[in-house]
């Protein structure tokens, strides 16, 4: 058997595969060093930061720059820590992430299976949403927002990002539902079910894959955002806003060790959404490519 | 009028005619098989009969009753789709119940219908399976237990056997006309497969380029073709046409044909009326099994013609094999006993049945109607 592989299968031997894996190991200490620095850093006192080495472990332990960060800390002018803002963007992402999969998904089950007549078009201008700058939309959609009366509030933040999500949920599901048996539609039909009925009880429980991708994706970019929360978020700002706000404070001495902490703590979520669903991602994202 | 009506019914997509003005009356517990080559329209017309498709003019009735633009569930007709279209994520029970839940039958009743379908198919104890774990026998299984659940009047079958295997289809073709032969349902069946078509139905429409070319029970089809495109396409081996002229000899009306060496051959037809194309020519129209070795010829038929000719290939297939010869320039294809002794290149005394000729005009390509 395993004569049979070595013929056949590209042989790599003892020597070149210790290569490979140390390579491997060097790319990935690389790549992990940022996360060390933030990590100790977070964890020793200010002045073993200023009069020390930024690589050392801490010579004494503490928790008290996440404490800090999370609930004393100065943001802009009052010291409430990054808690209230965190919230804000929870507020913020989950019904965004959750509001803009779904219609994602509606779009793509009507765009395969309930074709109409320049329906690839209507595709065609939703990709096209994909490729616009954040920055070009900024002041049609304050005056937008100022108009529904949205400005500054969470639902308002919550509405731009539907919106600017759109196009990239849908491209997912679209693009997932064409691979999906027309056919079944159609007994689903015979079989009496109706528009909502064949979304909800045929297509949808078959979506996991791409949802995940969706739920991913969305979650990523409205977490990490900050143009639009810093230019919408009025009263209501977002993680990301406050974590510029503590970090490029101008006042006061900078308290490193407490921006390692904060930075780490608004970067928790994501890392925690990938950690769990990251191995569907790829699946999800392989899924309406191969099966065709 | 019929069970089903398909009247003067025609379908365009923009200015491209694909159905022309289809005419056919369905009676009930009736088996219309509708064959045809790919693109023929056949499936089109099924879809429009389960009100998938619109209808561009013309009517379908089910039960006397015009169901355009009523919706498919409305029309109380099921479908068997080609990928059985079993839905993944139910389990078999769930996906043969379905329909009645979506049409509100309470649950002690649909478990009642399962249970007496499931038994009658056989599938009691994959009931609790996915799809995904069936094999393709057992899917194609479920999606006729799927149909059969909802008591239908009229059951619409697209192409359910082309995805099996060759020896599954042959069973399971057998298995369907079982059930039909117990159920005397209505039944439409969708096929390219002209075997399907002859062995399952009781009635026939022969479609091409959107018409019907012919309507028929099997064996009307099968003796009497319409036209040359029926001739052709039902039957395998497929039915000879060889160029021939009509000449009269004794007062009967003769197939006058050339032999591989020349030789001019005259065989009579038991068609008398063909003496009105005497000098003319027309298209020969022979099965493969009305051209035997003498002693093999149907002793039934009053009209066994011999004549010789030399053979070019032979075919054994086991239980019978099949002898290519040149009549007229063409090739022609005669099935013999299996143990007939015929041998390549050599001269044969063939017998043919002329009872079983048909004639066709060859401007119009249709047959000359006795």
């Amino acid at each position: 058997m395993a004569a049979v592989t070595q013929d056949t299968a590209v042989s790599t031997g003892r020597i070149t595969r210790t290569f490979i894996y140390l390579v491997l190991v060097l790319f990935a200490l690389f790549y992990l060093l940022p996360l060390y620095v933030m990590g100790v850093n977070s964890l020793k006192p200010l002045n073993e930061i200023t009069g020390g080495n930024m690589m050392a472990l801490p010579s004494q332990w503490t928790l008290e720059p996440w404490r800090s960060a999370w609930s004393t800390a100065q943001i802009g002018v009052e010291p409430t820590g990054l808690k209230p803002y965190f919230l804000n963007s929870i507020l913020m992402v989950v019904p965004a992430v959750a509001i803009s999969t779904i219609i994602g998904a509606l779009n793509g089950y009507v765009l395969t299976k309930w074709r109409f007549r320049g329906d690839t078009w209507v595709f065609g201008l939703m990709l096209f949403s994909c490729f616009i700058p954040f920055q070009i939309v900024l002041i049609p959609m304050a005056v937008v927002l100022g108009k529904l009366g949205l400005a500054g509030t969470v639902p308002g933040l919550i509405l731009v990002h539907v919106v600017y999500g759109i196009g990239f949920t849908t491209l997912y599901f679209r693009n997932y539902y064409a691979s999906f048996p027309t056919e079944l539609v159609r007994a689903a039909m015979i079989d009496g079910a109706g528009f909502f009925r064949i979304f909800w009880r045929i297509l949808l429980p078959v979506s996991g894959p791409i949802a995940v991708v969706s739920v991913i994706w969305q979650f990523t970019n409205i977490w990490n955002d900050f143009l639009f929360g810093v230019s919408f978020g009025g009263t209501s700002q977002p993680m990301t806003v406050a974590l510029n706000n503590l970090v490029q404070s101008s006042t006061g001495v900078k308290e490193y060790n407490v921006h390692f902490a904060g930075a780490i703590l608004a970067a928790l979520p994501t890392l925690l959404v990938y950690i769990v669903a990251g191995r569907y991602f790829v699946r999800g994202l392989m899924a309406g490519s191969v099966k065709g | 009028m019929g069970f089903l009506d398909i009247r003067n019914v025609t379908k365009s997509y923009g200015p491209v005619q694909v159905l022309h003005r289809i005419d056919i009356a369905v009676e009930e517990g009736e088996f219309l098989v509708l064959v045809g080559p790919s693109g023929c329209g056949k499936s089109t017309l099924l879809n429009m009969i389960a009100g998938l498709e619109a209808i561009t003019d013309g009517e379908i009735a089910i039960k006397g009753r015009v169901v355009n633009g009523v919706h498919p569930s409305k029309r109380n007709i099921a479908m068997v789709f080609q990928s059985y279209a079993l839905y993944p994520n139910m389990t078999v029970g769930q996906n043969m119940t379905f329909g009645l839940e979506m049409h509100g039958v309470p649950k002690p009743e649909r478990d009642r219908a399962l249970a007496d379908v499931a038994k009658l198919l056989q599938i009691e104890t994959l009931l609790d399976r996915k799809p995904g774990q069936l094999s393709g026998g057992q899917r194609q299984r479920v999606a006729m237990g799927r149909a059969l659940v909802r008591n239908p009047d009229v059951f619409l079958f697209d192409e359910p056997l082309s995805n099996l295997d060759a020896k599954l289809r042959v069973d399971m073709r057998t298995e369907i006309k079982k059930l039909h032969q117990k159920l005397k349902t209505t039944i439409v069946y969708v096929t390219h497969d002209q075997i399907e078509a002859l062995t399952l139905s009781t009635r026939i429409a022969v479609m091409n380029k959107g018409h019907v070319q012919q309507l028929g029970t099997p064996k009307e089809i099968y003796d009497t073709p319409a036209n040359l495109f029926v001739a052709t396409f039902m039957g395998s081996p497929a039915m000879n046409i060889v160029p021939a002229t009509v000449v009269m000899e004794n007062g009967h009306p003769h197939a006058a044909l050339t032999d591989a060496d020349g030789g001019v051959h005259r065989l009579r037809f038991s068609q008398a009326n063909l003496a009105a194309w005497e000098g003319k020519p027309i298209l020969l129209g022979i099965r493969p099994e009305a051209i035997t070795d003498p002693e093999g010829a149907d002793r039934k038929s009053g009209n066994i013609q011999p004549f010789s000719n030399r053979v070019t290939v032979t075919e054994p297939a086991g239980s019978d094999t099949f002898v290519t010869m040149t009549l007229s320039g063409k090739d022609v294809i005669a099935r013999m006993r299996a143990d007939a002794n015929v041998t390549p290149g050599q001269s044969f005394d063939f017998a043919i049945n002329m009872e079983k000729a048909v004639a066709f005009d060859p401007a119009t390509e249709a047959r000359i109607p006795a």
